[in-house]
């Protein structure tokens, strides 16, 4: 804005001064948007598995498989990312999508089953967005009112939600627990023949809580609460209303994505989401946000998302034995926060 | 002089068995620079947070314009004019300046986006940019998280908030206390600069000689009551001293100028 | 349950003299009058298919020998659930105890705490570590079940291409074994099929379906996969549906729970490599009753595995491998 004003006897306001010399502005700008660092990390990540394996990695076959199977966990991140920006944590997140998936399975079980039609399908679907929304705001209402720390209310709903989904179906998944048209049209259905369904689904997601948390009050005031609750307090904002409706996102993007999962693995997989919490917040943090809360974006998670995915990928292409995958992925989360402490105590020397 | 414009009459707040206000009494008149001041414990604090709608007395009245209101929150008080510069500056650290400044107040696109709770954030950079301009304040770029800012800067920030918005009274809560010479000075040109709006500015300071040097007139709490009412001018940094410390009375109290 | 009383003092002496006697032979058989030998079966868990045709057919051979037995079961594969259970029936001194420890080392203690008091105990399908436990072993032998999907699939995919095992994760002994089993197979009798190195899902079918296509984009020829177990299957085949592979890539997994049984019949799954849970079940109660009445007890069986493809399903000899959900 005013960046051609002089800058007066302030001596802290040199901060970044002598850096400016021999960067153009326009370069040091760039640089201070996080996402710029992020994406950097995936697009070299992109370009080696591409030179070392030019016929395989990136084709479209690759490029449209990457991103379905990410597609799920990136729908969960995007809540994730409110809930670390508010300086919480949602360990639940794998718990509710299977509670979400086994109440909405037990619906359409009694319904039709395998060959339900879509008034079943829009009745299951319903029951398990609101499943996660009301275990969300659940959560939400216990971390802002009881003020019980995030970590423990929601590692207790990470096993309380999969108890119950185990007490609900005895803990086998049940048969007939989805459509087969839910299957056929959103599991491997494509839009106009080229992307599937769950990419778009999940890119429509990102988007919409990306604009949401960037350009709107909302967003300004998660990232005002994770920030400083006391002065978001102070200046008039409902900061435990807040925290509801943010645990309430996340739960609600959960009970989508466990749609999303039935839809796909046509099946409620209860004992395949333990580690979703992990996947999900290493996704968020390689993504640039603090675990302290008050900064995070959604395009980071996004890109964060993408980076385990590129070299899960990338590394089987190559043959890569197996365990090196995980320590490639843990060098990875471990780097790229360090690096991004590393430009930011730079940046806040005052 | 003119009608109070806030005034507390007979105040009380108890936190168990410790009485920290006793009936205490405060008054601010409009275009004046008056100073609380008190020894630790004296009840300066809870005072303001009661003013500014933090806590709610146990008894007494609160009247503004002479007439009794409720401040069950800051927001109440905003309501009525009445900002603090808290002493903590209350910024959100990662949010930039422009976006502190307006913080539960922003500015909304118009038409069917702005009812979408979408920010018009050109028109809040605006009105930063103009808001730290008439206080002679300089920031490079209202656009960096305050995290990035100086200590003075920040500051700057957490009065220009308060002053943008105060049409009637503004608290600060030692608004001088960490800073260095220049911008010590340049805050207390803005607090004149305010009151000469015809804003009532309420000083809480330890800083003695900074006191007199703005303040039109002092306050002294001692043990949660109102103990002194003094005219800047016609006093000595040894006469607020010995208000406070209850030795007003036995004259010759050695103070250090 | 009702005739606990008498036994337990009987039990609980014949401790005691088995202590003087330094011997626990003496008292099984001494204290066995006609009707009076309880067995008990604790399971790795309850709701699982595996177990329940394993209860059911053991329970069906002891009601055949005239005894009562009874069917207890962890709600989960955890040591924590499984250890009250073993105490709760210690206390009952059961003659005989048939038992999936779901760990090969946390239970010892309590399992030999009642084998010193005269319960005689049969390891059925997992085991623990240390070998004085229990008079019998019986379970599937996994290094057969691998050769038996091998050669299976291998059929499947025409004798070529590459073929990859996908398994949860590494240093479990059954999914170790029958990994091996495949790759000897592989190796030893179908040179002109590629093995891949085995990947690990951890149990997660997502991450199962995107090393599925991760592979099918390096290795095209890919024909056939070998899943560790029921939710490796589900991730795989997903995978390969997306991928429009379906049918192409040849899928064989473990076990035949009826929900395998129908992905078999849908095309989903193509191979199910079948243990047989209820002749463990019923060996179990056999191994059992041999000890309790001082007969000759095998140390060790292993049972076997039946590969089942959509051929074969409906024929009556594989008929009795498939799982059930309930007696």
């Amino acid at each position: 804005m005013s960046a051609d004003t002089p800058v007066k006897d302030d001596p802290a306001a040199a901060t970044g001064g002598p850096r400016g010399r021999s960067i153009p502005p326009w370069l040091r700008r760039l640089a201070d948007v996080n996402e710029v660092w992020t994406f950097g990390v995936l697009v070299l990540l992109v370009v080696f598995f591409t030179a070392a394996r030019p016929s395989t990695f990136l084709t479209s076959y690759d490029v449209t498989q990457i991103a379905t199977n990410a597609a799920i966990y990136l729908v969960l991140a995007v809540g994730m990312t409110y809930v670390i920006i508010v300086a919480g944590i949602d360990l639940s997140v794998g718990s509710v999508l299977v509670l979400s998936a086994v109440l909405s399975a037990e619906y359409t079980i009694h319904h039709g089953g395998a060959k339900a039609g879509w008034g079943t399908i829009a009745v299951s679907t319903v029951i398990a967005l609101v499943t996660g929304l009301v275990w969300g705001a659940m959560q939400g209402w216990l971390v802002a009112k009881a003020k019980v720390p995030p970590l423990i209310v929601t590692l207790g709903g990470f096993g309380a939600a999969l108890g119950i989904a185990e007490i609900i179906t005895g803990g086998q998944d049940p048969t007939g627990a989805v459509s087969n048209h839910l299957q056929h049209a959103i599991g491997f259905g494509k839009l106009f023949g080229q992307i599937p369904w769950l990419v778009v689904i999940a890119f429509a997601t990102t988007l919409v809580f990306g604009l949401v948390l960037a350009f709107t009050r909302f967003g300004r005031y998660t990232y005002a609460i994770g920030s400083n609750p006391e002065a978001a307090r102070r200046v008039g904002i409902n900061v435990d209303r807040h925290l509801v409706k943010v645990y309430a996102l996340v739960g609600l993007l959960s009970g989508l994505g466990s749609v999303m999962w039935l839809a796909y693995f046509g099946t409620t997989s209860i004992a395949g989401h333990a580690t979703d919490n992990l996947t999900v917040i290493t996704a968020v943090v390689l993504g640039g946000a603090s675990l302290f809360g008050g900064r995070g974006s959604v395009l980071g998670t996004l890109i964060g998302v993408f980076i385990p995915a590129v070299l899960s990928t990338g590394l089987i292409i190559m043959g890569v034995q197996q365990y090196w995958q995980d320590v490639a992925i843990g060098v990875v989360l471990v780097a790229a926060v360090y690096l991004d402490q590393f430009r930011r105590r730079g940046r806040e020397r005052a | 002089m003119t009608d109070p414009l806030l005034e507390a009459r007979k105040v009380t707040k108890r936190y168990g068995h410790v009485h920290a206000l006793q009936g205490a009494d405060f008054t601010a008149y409009p275009g004046e620079v008056v100073a609380l001041i008190g020894d630790n414990g004296a009840g300066k604090s809870t005072l303001v947070k009661t003013l500014s709608g933090t806590i709610r007395p146990d008894e007494g009245e609160v009247l503004v314009d002479g007439k009794p209101v409720q401040l069950g929150s800051p927001l109440d008080a905003r309501k009525y004019g009445i900002e603090t510069v808290y002493q903590d500056l209350a910024l959100a650290q990662d949010l930039d300046a422009a976006a502190n400044l307006h913080l539960g107040r922003e500015l909304y696109r118009g038409g069917l986006l702005g009812r979408l709770g979408v920010l018009d954030r050109a028109a809040m950079r605006r009105s930063a940019v103009a808001a730290f301009r008439e206080l002679g304040v300089d920031l490079r770029d209202v656009g960096v998280p305050v995290a990035a800012l100086s200590g003075g800067q920040k500051q700057s920030v957490a009065v220009a908030r308060a002053v943008v918005f105060a049409n009637r009274i503004i608290f600060m809560d030692e608004p001088t206390a960490a800073l260095g010479v220049v911008q010590r000075g340049r805050v207390l040109d803005t607090i004149k600069r305010v009151r000469d709006r015809g804003i009532a500015v309420v000083l809480i300071s330890h800083n003695m000689p900074e006191v007199l040097s703005v303040a039109d007139r002092v306050e002294v709490l001692r043990l949660g009551s109102r103990v002194a009412r003094l005219t800047a001018a016609d006093t000595t940094v040894e006469e607020l001293v010995g208000a406070m410390t209850g030795a007003l009375d036995a004259a010759g109290k050695e103070g250090a100028a | 349950m009702r005739h606990i009383s008498r036994p337990t003092t009987l039990v609980g002496t014949c401790a005691v003299l088995a202590l003087v006697a330094a011997t626990t032979a003496a008292c099984g058989g001494g204290s066995s009058g006609s009707g009076s030998k309880s067995l008990e079966m604790i399971t790795g868990v309850k709701s699982d298919p595996f177990y329940i045709t394993m209860a059911c057919a053991a329970q069906q051979e002891a009601k055949k020998r005239g005894v009562k037995l009874t069917v207890n079961g962890s709600a989960q594969w955890d040591v924590a659930v499984q250890r009250p259970i073993i105490d709760s029936v210690a206390a009952k001194h059961p003659s005989g105890l048939l038992i999936s420890p779901v760990d090969t080392a946390a239970l010892t203690p309590s399992l030999n705490q009642m084998q010193n008091a005269g319960t005689k105990i049969v390891l059925v399908d997992t085991t623990v570590s240390d070998a004085s436990i229990g008079v019998s072993r019986i379970s599937s032998d996994n290094v057969a079940g691998g050769r038996a999907a091998a050669k299976a699939l291998a059929k499947l995919m025409g004798d070529k291409g590459s073929a990859i095992v996908i398994s949860v994760k590494p240093g479990v002994s059954t999914t170790d074994e029958r990994t091996k089993g495949f790759d000897e197979e592989m190796k030893a009798n179908h040179p002109n099929i590629t093995l891949l190195p085995v990947l690990y899902d951890n149990d997660l079918p997502a991450t199962a379906a995107s090393q599925i296509q991760s592979t099918l984009a390096a290795h095209p020829d890919l024909g056939g996969v070998f899943a560790g177990n029921t939710n490796t299957a589900q991730g795989i085949s997903t995978g390969l549906q997306a991928a429009g592979k379906q049918g192409k890539v040849k899928v064989a997994a473990f076990d035949a729970e009826p929900d395998e049984v129908t992905s078999l019949k849908t095309g989903t799954l193509d191979v199910l490599v079948a243990q047989d849970p209820a002749r463990i079940g019923t060996e179990g109660v056999d191994q059992a009753l041999a000890a309790i009445d001082k007969k000759k007890v095998t140390a060790s069986i292993g049972t076997d595995m039946v590969a089942i493809t959509k051929a074969n399903l409906d024929s009556a000899s594989v008929g009795k491998y498939l799982y059930k959900d309930a007696c």
